[in-house]
C-alpha cells in the first residue's frame, strides 16, 4: 500500500480518519448514517472527476484551470442535444442509441476543449495558467451564449439514470467514478505515457534528452483532463436535471485544494490518485460535518483556503526538514 | 524610428486608435470629451487592478486575490467610518490601505519566504480573505450590504468628486474626474517605481530569470514581499473608489470581475513569463478593453456574449504575444550560427 510507504500521504490518511472519528463521535446518529454517506459518495463523483483532472495537469506542472468551464460546456451542449434531437413518443431502443451517441458527441467536445488547451500550451507556447484562463473565459462563455443565460431544462429520463439510479443503495456516479479512477491509476503507473507525465513534470529538460516528445504528452494530458471534465459536467447536468452556465463555478478552488492536498505537487513530478482520492474524502467529511453543524458556507470557504495555504506550508518545512536530514546522514556517512 | 515599431506598445496604441474610429462611425456621441470622462470616473478603479495585476505578471508570478483583497479592505475602511462615525475620507482610505497592504504582505510572505506557487497561494487567500470578510458579517455585524443611505456622505463625494471643471461652448459642465486623476498618478508612481528605483529594477530582474537575480545578489524574499504587499496597496485603493462609485458596498462586488481585469493586462503585450511588459501598454489595454466594453453595449450586443469576448481577447493576444517572443528566440538563434 503506497498509504503506508509515502509519509505525506500516511499523514493525509490519519488526518482523515481523524476527522471522520471526532464526527462520528460529536453527532453519530447524523453523520453515521446511511442517508449521510449516500450523499456524500453523491457529491464526490463529479467534485473528484476535475480534482483529478487538475492534478493529472499538475503533476506535469503545469495546471487546467478550465476544467470547471470545460465541464459546465460538455453539459450545456449534451443537454441542448438532448433536449432537441429527442422526442416523446420514440421508441425506447432509438431513444437509447440517440442518448448514447449525445453522450458521445459531447465527449468529443470535452476533448477538443482540452485539445485546443494542449495546442495553446504546446505549439504556441502560452504558459498553461494564462492558457487555460482565457478558455476558461471562451469555453464558460460560449456556454452562457448557448444558454442565453437561462437554463436548458427537461432532460429525457432514461438520461436522468446518471445522476438518480442507486445500485445496491449506493449512487450509480460512484461507481462510474471508481471505474474512472482505476482506469487513470492504470494510466499513471502502468503506461508509458503515465510514466512520461510524471518524468516531464519532475525534469522537462531530462525528459526532453531522454527522447520524450514533450509536446505530445502534454497534449494528451490536457485532452484526458478535458474527457474528465466532460464525464463530470454528464453527472452534474445528470444529477440537477437541468443545465445551466452557473454550475458548479465554486468548484474551481476546492478542486486545487484536493488535488494540492492529496500531494501533488504543484510543480509537477510527483502526485498519485491515491492521494487525491484521500484527499477527496478528507474535504467531504469536513463539508458534510460542517453541514451537520451548521456552518455557513461562507465559514467553509475560509477553512478551506486556510487549508491548503496550512497543507503547503507544513510540506514546506517538511521537504526542508528531510532536507537537513539527509545532508546530516550524508555528511556523517563521508565523515566515517 | 525602428525601435519605436519594435515595440509592442505601438501596435496596441495603433489598434486602440482603429477601435475609437469604428466606434465613433458608428456612433457620434461616443468620441466626446464628455463621455472619455465618465468612461473615466467608472473604470478607473479597473486600471487600477490591472496595475497591480501587472506587476505581479512583471515579476514571473501571479495574483488572483486582489479583487478580495479589494473589496474587503475597502469594506472594512467603511464600516470602521460609519461604526465609529469619523466622516473623513481620508481616514477610511488610510484603514483600507493599511489592511490592504497587510493583506497583500501575507501573500508576499508565503509566496517569498515559503517558496510557494503564487496562483495556489492567492487562489487560497483569496478564498480566505473573502470567507473570512462575509462569515464575519454574518456573525457579528449581521448585515452585509452597506446601503447609499448607510454611506457615510464624505465617501458619495469622493466619488463623484471632480479636480476642476470647465464649461464647454455649448453651456455643458465638464469636470476632470477625480478617481481618473488617482488612477493616472498611480499609474505614474508605477512607472517611476519600475524605472528608476533599484526595487522596481529588480523585481523585472526576477521576472526575467529568478535564478540569476538571486545569484546576482537580489533578496527576492524581500523584492516579493515588497510587489505582493504593492498590490494590496493598489487594490485597497481600488475597492474604496469602487465603493465610492456605486454608492453601496457589499462584500459580494468585484468577485468574479478578475477575468477582465487579467485580459486588460495581457493585450497590453505583458507575458507571464515575466520581465516583460510595460506601464503604458498596461494603461492602453484598460483603455482597449473598456472601449470594446462599451462598444458591445452601444452595438446592442447582449451581455451574455461579453464572458466569451473577454475569454477570446485573453487567448488572441497571449497567444500573439508568445508567438512575437518566439520569433524573436529564433531570429536570435540564427545570429548565434552565424
Amino acid at each position: 500500500m503506497i498509504i503506508f510507504r509515502n509519509k505525506k500521504l500516511f499523514v493525509l490518511f490519519c488526518i482523515t480518519i481523524f476527522f471522520f472519528i471526532i464526527m462520528s463521535i460529536v453527532r453519530p446518529d447524523q453523520f453515521l448514517s446511511l442517508r449521510n454517506f449516500q450523499s456524500m459518495t453523491i457529491q464526490i463523483p463529479d467534485f473528484g472527476l476535475l480534482a483529478l483532472a487538475i492534478a493529472l495537469c499538475m503533476m506535469t506542472g503545469g495546471i487546467d484551470l478550465s476544467v470547471v468551464a470545460i465541464s459546465n460546456l460538455t453539459g450545456i451542449a449534451t443537454a441542448w442535444m438532448l433536449t432537441n434531437f429527442i422526442k416523446p413518443g420514440m421508441p425506447g431502443s432509438t431513444e437509447t442509441l440517440l442518448i448514447i451517441l449525445c453522450m458521445l458527441i459531447g465527449l468529443i467536445i470535452a476533448a477538443t476543449c482540452g485539445a485546443i488547451n494542449g495546442i495553446l500550451i504546446t505549439r504556441v507556447g502560452i504558459t498553461p495558467i494564462l492558457a487555460t484562463l482565457g478558455t476558461m473565459g471562451l469555453f464558460g462563455g460560449l456556454g452562457v451564449i448557448i444558454t442565453k443565460g437561462m437554463g436548458i431544462t427537461g432532460l429525457p429520463e432514461k438520461f436522468l439514470f446518471l445522476g438518480t439510479e442507486m445500485v445496491a443503495k449506493a449512487p450509480i456516479q460512484l461507481y462510474i467514478f471508481i471505474a474512472v479512477i482505476l482506469l487513470v491509476g492504470l494510466i499513471l503507473n502502468r503506461t508509458l505515457f503515465g510514466f512520461n507525465l510524471l518524468m516531464i513534470g519532475a525534469n522537462p529538460i531530462s525528459a526532453r534528452f531522454s527522447g520524450i516528445n514533450l509536446n505530445n504528452v502534454l497534449l494528451r494530458v490536457y485532452i484526458l483532463s478535458g474527457i474528465l471534465s466532460g464525464i463530470a459536467g454528464f453527472i452534474i447536468i445528470a444529477k440537477a436535471n437541468s443545465a445551466r452556465s452557473g454550475y458548479a463555478a465554486s468548484f474551481l478552488l476546492p478542486a486545487v485544494l484536493v488535488a494540492v492536498l492529496g500531494g501533488t505537487d504543484p510543480a509537477g513530478g510527483f502526485g498519485t490518485v491515491t492521494g487525491v482520492v484521500l484527499a477527496l474524502i478528507l474535504v467531504q467529511t469536513l463539508k458534510s460535518g460542517f453541514n451537520i453543524l451548521n456552518f455557513s458556507s461562507f465559514f467553509q470557504n475560509v477553512v478551506l483556503g486556510g487549508m491548503l495555504l496550512l497543507v503547503m506550508i507544513i510540506n514546506f518545512i517538511g521537504a526542508k526538514v528531510a532536507e537537513k536530514v539527509s545532508t546530516k546522514k550524508l555528511t556523517a556517512k563521508t565523515l566515517k | 524610428m525602428k525601435k519605436v515599431f519594435k515595440q509592442n506598445e505601438i501596435y496596441v496604441f495603433f489598434i486602440f486608435i482603429a477601435l475609437c474610429i469604428l466606434i465613433t462611425s458608428f456612433n457620434r456621441s461616443f468620441f466626446t470629451l464628455e463621455t472619455l470622462f465618465s468612461l473615466l470616473t467608472g473604470h478607473a478603479f479597473e486600471g487600477i487592478l490591472a496595475l497591480g495585476f501587472f506587476v505581479a505578471l512583471l515579476s514571473g508570478g501571479i495574483d488572483v486575490s486582489f479583487a478580495a483583497v479589494a473589496i474587503t479592505s475597502a469594506y472594512i475602511g467603511c464600516l470602521l467610518m460609519i461604526e465609529t462615525g469619523i466622516d473623513k475620507v481620508i481616514v477610511g482610505l488610510l484603514i483600507s490601505m493599511v489592511i490592504g497592504i497587510i493583506m497583500g504582505a501575507i501573500n508576499g510572505i508565503l509566496i517569498g519566504y515559503f517558496k510557494l506557487p503564487t496562483l495556489i497561494v492567492t487562489l487560497g487567500t483569496l478564498t480566505f480573505y473573502w470567507g473570512a470578510l462575509t462569515s464575519f458579517l454574518q456573525t457579528f455585524v449581521g448585515k452585509t450590504i452597506i446601503t447609499t443611505t448607510m454611506l457615510p456622505s464624505s465617501v458619495i463625494e469622493f466619488g463623484k468628486a471632480d479636480i476642476f471643471q470647465f464649461t464647454t461652448k455649448d453651456g455643458t459642465v465638464i469636470g476632470f474626474p477625480l478617481s481618473g486623476a488617482i488612477f493616472i498618478g498611480l499609474a505614474v508612481l508605477t512607472w517611476v517605481i519600475l524605472k528608476y528605483t533599484t526595487l522596481g529594477r529588480s523585481i523585472k530582474a526576477i521576472g526575467g530569470s529568478m535564478e540569476a537575480a538571486h545569484r546576482s545578489g537580489f533578496k527576492i524574499t524581500y523584492i516579493q514581499v515588497f510587489i505582493y504587499s504593492y498590490i494590496g496597496f493598489l487594490a485597497s485603493i481600488a475597492g474604496f473608489m469602487h465603493i465610492a462609485y456605486f454608492r453601496v458596498a457589499s462584500p459580494l462586488y468585484m468577485i468574479g470581475t478578475e477575468i477582465a481585469i487579467i485580459a486588460m493586462v495581457v493585450i497590453g503585450g505583458a507575458s507571464i513569463t515575466g520581465g516583460k511588459g510595460s506601464v503604458i501598454g498596461t494603461v492602453l489595454g484598460v483603455a482597449i478593453l473598456t472601449v470594446i466594453r462599451t462598444s458591445l453595449v452601444l452595438m446592442k450586443v447582449p451581455t451574455y456574449f461579453q464572458q466569451f469576448v473577454i475569454g477570446l481577447l485573453i487567448v488572441i493576444s497571449v497567444t500573439v504575444t508568445a508567438l512575437r517572443e518566439q520569433r524573436k528566440a529564433r531570429a536570435s538563434r540564427v545570429l548565434d550560427v552565424e
